[in-house]
């Protein structure tokens, strides 16, 4: 296995590292939202959707680990590249301009991979590390509901729209996916998905905010 | 041709350990028709006529080819004009009254050695590591034995084009010499000559680059728009296939 | 001393085969034993450095700049010539070797340009090995393309950055060679001296550029792959960096120098606009192929050349010279420009410049073309003047380009210090008095790929392998001196700058000492060159110190060395009273005002030795030998 390890070393394998956790996370998320939308067909069904996951037994354990470990590869190689980026110019510019390849998602990937971890802690506390007896529901309305929590949970999801919008394209270009004929699409591609994605779940606090119907 | 006057603000550092700061001269009257490097010449002119030390810069062929020049210009590498070297960036490209700072290309692996000098070796290391196909003078086959299909060859020499300035590591957000790597890579993997070395080019060029202490790419597209030969980061693209494929399928280690 | 260029005996053809086979091996296991100092990394040095590793010598490279990969061979554009005949147009190593003779107006070795013709085919396979991207056609085969007046199309070329896939291609084998630790890479050193121990080469003096430290370094053999010394004109198409010292510290310690005024002149550059110039650009010879040459029929019309009717266009060119054309060589459109300019009738604002015209081009095969055949050179040319050559002619105007005069060789490349060879332009071996288009990276090549790795094995198997080492007096001695010449530059602060001292050296040798020479010029310029020197040690100024990186020392140190060689060129120009190749001489003029050469008095090298400081050089003849060509004067009529 001494491969995997000078994999990791690299500079490349460890971009690559990041790419596929990024690719899975990715995947994971949009089918968190596939299972949110259900909140959109009503309360009963949300209820439902909650009810059959929960009672998917260890598998939803062995799911739970295996994306704590995505996690965790994704945010201490994310933080490793970040020192070691960081140590690569001890000494800054002066002035600092770009030369127009970088975008608001790729300046500020560290930051709102840091908001995004921050985030998914409180969301854990509110949703996973809770009363379950309480419907899903309830929760959602009741937590979402609270103007602090609530605007929190936006700032959050934009913070996520920007990862996205490097992350996705980026990580086909890390696991060495660039061709002429399909960069326009991928570049396009990868920044729809992060915004549908961002939106779907922005809709959630939003209604919890602002209707007074949602999921009632 | 008409005449500008700017303020320029020069990283001066008389040596490695030495610490640098930014100096402050009036350029005096500059003709628009001057090269960037002209400037700083006719500004090392009055410097030394004033027993001043002149401002130490690489420089040498001068038409944007040696790749030896290069400096920061207000936060850009080789200036504002796009797939330009700063000896090929001419005056016409500022206004009169313009501030430039101008500094020298900055990263851990880029020691500064004076002013706006800075030793590139590196890059040469990276080379050494496996730029280059194994053959040793004498015995080549006849050059169109192996047909090379022309867009190929086209892509080869895309990537080939790299003058090795530094310009893409000054550029890089973390100081990453990716793009330099991977034009080397790029170039070689696409003709059948460099097909034989290509897991242990891969693998070698970028233990050297990470040895040698330049960051890693986060794909910030900025060594790309910084280029002086417009090299495509579609490039490293190819430098990560060679390597993940060297490095998970191949039986180098 | 007679000079004897140990030519193979044989016919033309089996010359280099006989010498091969009787050029003295070194045993491989002997090999290991042998140092040599390599100084350079263009095309001949690192072609050199990376040949003599793999052959398992020990090698030492040594160059000015930051790293191996920028000697000026870089910046040629055009390409590189070779006899493969892959177009089935009639080109073979016989044709190759006719036209690199003729084209130098019959001032080289018939035998060297033989060798170099026939070894132009293992260069090509070997860049391709190394795997230089060549211009390809569709099918995958070479392209080629006709270059500089040739008849056939023999040029193989990669874009307009031919010199740079090359380098690209040696500094590559040489690094190879760095890694397997067969070469030590030795960057930003200066040559200052060479030192010579009992009549033969042991190593050599450097200038450590970033501490300032002078170093010795001692080896078997040392080979010089220095270049040119074009920028003794100060305006040149030379880097900024290239200069004479290294040829000119070995010609003081016995080396002797051959035909310094051959020098060439490239018509089509971008012209001077203005005093603070630093360096001349060349726009690749290629663009003749499809540009037409022309200035306006009437002397001084300053109108903008799309107001200048057709029947009010001078074609010189093309008028003077209907079966060449625009394509007529290099010195012929340089003398021809020149001549346009100095009747009044050059454009653009200094009137130093004359048209090159692609509207006939573009209308005959359309914009999208032209641009794909010279985008990149009309980009390049916009970059610096801020015109599009798509829409109105370019200016061009001739520039100092390269110098076919150097160090003197024999056959072995090795000079009048026994154990001292040298290479590529630095040499004068190959070119005559003029060189044709596409050559100098064919002659780099060859030299260092194909040449020195034969003929240095037959010097050193005739010495000793004994370790060499710094410790001999004369290391010492030798350092002493040039760290003695840079205490001397540095103590005179005086008024003016390094550069206004060579600027003025570079204009009195370009008005007389140029395309166009005469005795009364050239007398005037001996005299005048003591006074510019004499102006130099009193009154230059060199801020710093010599114990750190010092750009003005560093080049004060050459412009010193300029300084006295410029002499030695002007001698020789004035020795020669014929024209010939580049130059024009202008007592020596046909009744239709074109160059007459002179086989009867001239037909020879001009061979210089350094008798002493303020001496007189001593002349020696290499006669010249045409046993397989008739020397012809030429005609592109």
């Amino acid at each position: 296995m001494g491969w995997i390890n000078s994999l990791y070393r690299s500079s490349v394998g460890k971009k690559s590292i990041m790419a596929a956790s990024g690719m899975l996370l990715s995947l994971f998320l949009f089918t968190h939202l596939l299972g949110n939308s259900v909140s959109f067909m009503g309360r009963d069904a949300f209820n439902a959707y909650a009810e059959k996951l929960h009672s998917m037994g260890n598998l939803i354990y062995i799911f739970e680990i295996g994306l704590l470990t995505l996690f965790l590869i994704h945010i201490i190689t994310g933080i490793i590249l970040y020192l070691e980026n960081l140590g690569a110019r001890p000494a800054r510019y002066s002035v600092n301009t770009s030369e127009g390849g970088r975008s608001w998602g790729s300046r500020t990937m560290p930051y709102t991979g840091a908001i995004i971890f921050v985030f998914i802690i409180v969301h854990l506390m509110n949703f996973h590390f809770t009363d379950k007896s309480v419907p899903v529901a309830d929760m959602v309305r009741q937590l979402l509901g609270r103007p602090v929590l609530g605007l929190f949970y936006i700032f959050s999801l934009l913070a996520v729209v920007l990862h996205l919008s490097h992350g996705v394209w980026s990580l086909f270009q890390s696991m060495g996916f660039n061709h002429e004929k399909f960069n326009g699409l991928l570049l396009k591609g990868a920044l729809v998905f992060s915004i549908l994605v961002g939106l779907g779940f922005i809709l959630i606090p939003v209604l919890a905010l602002f209707s007074r119907s949602f999921l009632l | 041709m008409s005449e500008i006057r700017l303020t320029l603000k020069i990283w001066r550092q008389q040596g490695p350990d030495a610490p640098g700061r930014l100096e402050t001269y009036e350029s005096g009257p500059i003709s628009t028709d001057m090269s960037f490097l002209e400037m700083l010449d006719v500004l090392n002119e009055r410097l030394t006529l004033e027993g001043k030390e002149p401002v130490a810069f690489d420089h040498d062929c001068r038409e944007g080819i040696c790749g030896m020049c290069g400096a920061v210009v207000n936060g850009q590498p080789h200036g504002p004009e796009k797939e330009t070297t700063l000896c090929q960036l001419h005056m016409r490209h500022f206004n009169n009254g313009d501030t430039l700072v101008i500094e020298p290309f900055r990263a851990r692996a880029f020691r500064i050695e004076k002013d706006l000098v800075v030793d590139r070796s590196g890059l040469d290391k990276m080379i050494t590591a496996g730029g280059f196909v194994s053959v040793n003078t004498g015995g080549a086959p006849d050059a169109n034995a192996i047909p090379i299909p022309q867009k190929n060859a086209e892509e080869a020499m895309d990537a080939a084009a790299c003058i090795g300035c530094g310009a893409c590591v000054a550029a890089c957000p973390n100081a990453s010499a990716m793009l330099f790597v991977a034009a080397k890579v790029s170039h070689l993997s696409l003709l059948p000559q460099g097909h034989p070395e290509r897991a242990r080019r891969a693998l070698d060029m970028v233990k050297e680059m990470d040895e040698l202490g330049f960051g890693n790419c986060s794909n910030e597209r900025e060594c790309e728009a910084a280029c002086p030969k417009g090299i495509s980061i579609r490039n490293i693209a190819r430098l990560n296939r060679e390597f993940l494929k060297a490095a998970i399928f191949s039986n180098e280690d | 001393m007679i000079l004897d260029a140990k030519i193979p005996d044989g016919p033309l053809a089996e010359k280099w085969d006989r010498h091969r086979f009787q050029c003295k091996l070194v045993n491989p296991a002997n090999k290991r034993k042998f140092d040599i100092i390599v100084v350079g990394a263009g095309l001949a040095g690192a072609s050199a450095s990376a040949s003599l590793a793999e052959l398992g010598y020990n090698v030492k490279t040594f160059c000015l700049q930051d790293s191996p990969r920028r000697g000026h061979s870089i910046a040629a554009q055009g390409g590189i010539n070779a006899a493969k005949n892959y177009q089935n147009d009639g080109d073979s190593t016989f044709r190759l070797f006719y036209d690199t003779i003729k084209g130098g107006d019959f001032r080289a070795r018939e035998a060297n340009v033989y060798r170099l013709a026939q070894v132009s085919n293992n260069i090509i396979d070997q860049c391709v090995a190394q795997g230089v991207p060549f211009a390809r056609e569709y099918g995958g085969q070479l392209a080629n393309r006709s270059f500089g007046g040739a008849q056939v199309s023999r040029t193989f070329y990669a874009r307009g950055q031919t010199g740079q896939q090359l380098l690209l291609g040696a500094y590559s084998a040489l690094m190879r060679q760095v890694k397997k630790g067969k070469v030590e890479m030795l960057t930003r050193r200066e040559m200052l001296d060479l030192v010579v121990i009992d009549g033969q080469t042991r190593g050599i003096v450097t200038r450590n550029m970033l501490s300032g430290a002078i170093e010795t370094h001692a080896a078997h053999a040392v080979v010089l792959a220095t270049g040119g010394y074009g920028n003794v004109y100060f305006l040149s198409t030379n880097a900024m960096a290239s200069n004479v010292t290294a040829a000119w510290r070995a010609y003081k310690r016995g080396a002797y120098f051959a035909n310094p005024c051959f020098v060439q002149i490239h018509p089509t550059c971008i012209p001077v606009h203005g005093t603070y110039q630093s360096k001349l650009t060349l726009m690749s010879e290629s663009l003749r192929n499809d540009g037409r040459v022309w200035v306006p029929k009437n002397p001084g019309d300053k109108r903008p050349p799309a107001e200048i009717p057709e029947n009010e266009r001078d074609y010189y060119l093309e008028n003077k010279y209907p079966s060449f054309g625009n394509l007529v060589p290099r010195d012929v459109a340089s003398r021809n420009a020149k001549e346009q300019c100095d009747q009044g009738k050059g454009v653009g604002s200094t009137g130093l410049a004359v048209y090159l015209d692609f509207s006939e081009a573009i209308g005959r095969d359309g914009a999208p073309v032209i641009n794909q055949k010279y985008g990149n050179l009309f980009h390049m040319y916009e970059k610096i003047t801020a015109a599009n050559p798509m829409h109105e002619p370019m200016m061009i105007f001739p520039a100092v380009h390269y110098t076919m005069g150097g160090l003197w060789v024999d056959y072995n490349l090795m000079s009048t210090i026994p154990g001292l060879f040298v290479l590529g332009e630095a040499n004068f071996s190959d070119h005559g008095a003029n060189r044709l288009g596409a050559s100098a990276l064919m002659q780099g090549l060859a030299d260092g790929y194909f040449v020195i790795p034969y003929t240095i094995g037959n010097y050193l198997a005739t010495i000793s392998s004994g370790t060499q080492s710094t410790e001999h007096p004369a290391f010492k001695q030798t350092a002493a001196e040039a760290a003695a010449k840079i205490s001397k530059l540095l103590a005179v602060k005086g008024k003016k700058t390094v550069d206004e001292i060579h600027r003025e050296l570079g204009l009195l040798m370009w008005d007389s000492c140029g395309m166009a020479r005469n005795a009364e010029g050239l007398r005037q310029a001996l005299d005048k060159i003591p006074a510019v020197r004499e102006e130099f040690w009193q009154n230059v100024t060199i801020p710093g110190s010599g114990h750190e990186l010092n750009q003005s020392l560093e080049r004060a140190g050459r412009v010193a060395d300029f300084l006295e060689f410029a002499e030695l060129m002007v001698v020789d120009a004035l020795s020669r009273k014929e024209s010939c190749g580049c130059h024009l001489r202008e007592e020596s003029q046909t009744e239709e005002n074109e160059a007459k050469r002179n086989d009867t008095d001239y037909s020879h090298v001009s061979v210089w030795e350094f008798t002493g400081q303020d001496k007189s050089p001593e002349f020696h003849k290499e006669p010249l030998v045409f046993e397989n060509v008739e020397p012809s004067q030429r005609s592109y009529k």
